[in-house]
């Protein structure tokens, strides 16, 4: 099994798209921290500084969902399959573990550049400045936030085989539904891949939950929708 | 291998069906493919020929019937590149990949060793443009590259669906001679054409399916020997089909 995840993360990283998000990721990291720690005004308060080194999940995730849905579009699955001397769904379960591992790679590039770029910004500002632990919090936030949601994207990608479909699901979900739910109840936001995933970044200063609980709530999602596409691949046709 | 494995077909299609909702792709077919022959798979468009060859190699799953693959049946076995080789897809390989990370990649997955990358890439003449990426080949040049997909693992059974697609003469003639030297070491070889004159110097039996249903089986010895061509063959068998 190791013999497939090396493969898939051959295959997730020798492409053009892999290293399109790398760089959107880590301009994203850089203009957030600017935004944030220069342009937003006095920030004089730790949560607020730490917003500056947050990330931006969704961007990863879509990194994911668009990867392996990808193998669909490029029809590029069916010569794995036929050379993976494994089944279907653990051939499957091996590409959306790779794809989790370049989310770890990505949510490293995240943390350098927006810790790099961040902190001599907000050393400018008011109020006690980031500690080392403070700054370690957020950087593994962003890095199980990472690596977790690019694994999500992967499932989401493998269950619904099309990056379109896949990618205005999910914008749907993150900008509407989940905004609607916040509205209703704030609370229940948290409970959401998209809530869970901004708690756990310090992107959001919402302290109903804490950021273990928002690492597990993700986990349970991406365990729970992983295992539901890895089950359902089983049972599909690939070409 | 002993003459017994010879005698014992490598591929047994028995009553395999597909339906895709109310389209009857395949439709109870039956055939059997011989151990050390090229067996050519013929039909007109929409015959159910891809559909079919998807279903002997597990890509897709039957609606009924079953395959057996070496005697077993094809539920039960594990992909092995060294078994079976496939190229149904154009190439099936990501435009923005280069052909040789791509076979790196598969060669991984399939635990063979990363020298057969170069030595397919040379068999099938790609060694120069295996470092370009895959979406700006030609089809000829895709199409030799899903051949070296299927070649990977040098494998017991090829199994090829419109290999001479895109392909020029000097290229169909390098293919003709690679499927007949496979033969003569004992490999097995199915392959889809509808390039008629083409493969009926390359194959060895003959199946004719329509409707997804198959309406020959016979040797091309057989056929030659009652003074017939394989295009006649086609033609008589597929426009009653249609009639």
């Amino acid at each position: 099994m190791i013999a497939l995840l090396r493969g898939e993360l051959a295959k997730a990283v020798t492409t053009r798209t892999f290293w399109a998000f790398l760089l959107g990721n880590a301009a994203f990291a850089a203009l957030n921290a600017v935004l944030v720690g220069a342009a937003s005004g006095t920030l004089d308060s730790v949560p607020e500084k730490q917003e500056a080194i947050s990330s931006l999940p969704l961007l990863v995730l879509v990194w994911g969902l668009v990867g392996v849905a990808g193998e669909h579009r490029h029809r590029t699955a069916a010569p794995s399959a036929l050379v993976a001397r494994h089944g279907r769904g653990t051939l499957l379960a091996m590409r959306i573990g790779a794809y989790g591992l370049t989310g770890v790679a990505l949510g490293v590039v995240v943390s350098v550049v927006g810790v790099a770029v961040a902190l001599p910004l907000l050393a400018a500002q008011p109020g006690p400045d980031l500690s080392a632990a403070q700054v370690s919090d957020v950087v593994a936030g962003n890095l199980v936030a990472a690596a977790l949601s690019v694994t999500l994207g992967a499932a989401i990608g493998a269950l619904l085989r099309s990056q379109v479909l896949g990618v205005v699901a999910v914008l749907v979900v993150g900008f509407a539904v989940v905004p609607l739910i916040s509205s209703v109840n704030e609370g229940a936001a948290n409970l959401t891949p998209f809530g869970a995933s901004a708690v756990l970044t310090g992107a959001t200063h919402d302290t109903t939950i804490t950021a273990y609980a928002a690492a597990w709530i993700l986990v349970g999602w991406t365990v729970a929708l992983t295992t539901a596409t890895v089950l359902v691949e089983r049972a599909r046709d690939l070409a | 291998m002993t003459s017994q494995d010879f005698q014992s077909p490598v591929v047994v299609a028995a009553g395999l069906s597909k339906h895709y909702r109310r389209v009857r792709a395949v439709d109870d077919l039956s055939f059997t493919v011989r151990r050390g022959a090229v067996t050519g798979f013929f039909g007109p468009n929409g015959a159910g020929k891809t559909t079919a060859l998807k279903l002997l190699v597990g890509l897709a799953r039957p609606s009924g019937g079953s395959v057996l693959l070496d005697g077993a049946p094809l539920r039960a076995t594990i992909s092995d590149p060294s078994r079976v080789g496939v190229a149904i897809e154009p190439c099936g390989a990501h435009p923005g990949r280069t052909a040789r990370a791509h076979l790196r990649a598969l060669a991984v997955m399939g635990g063979l060793p990363s020298s057969r990358v170069e030595e397919v890439l040379e068999l099938v003449g790609l060694e120069e443009a295996a470092g370009r990426r895959v979406g700006g080949y030609s089809m000829g040049m895709r199409q030799r590259l899903g051949l070296a997909t299927a070649l990977l693992g040098d494998p017991d059974l090829l199994v090829l669906d419109e290999p001479t697609n895109g392909l020029d003469p000097r290229g169909i003639r390098w293919l003709r001679t690679l499927i007949r030297s496979r033969a003569a070491a004992g490999r097995t070889v199915l392959l889809s054409s509808h390039v008629l004159s083409e493969a009926a110097l390359t194959v060895d039996d003959v199946v004719v399916i329509d409707h997804g249903r198959v309406l020959h089986q016979g040797s091309m010895t057989a056929l030659t020997d009652r003074g017939r061509t394989l295009e006649e063959l086609f033609f008589d068998l597929t426009d009653g089909a249609a009639a």
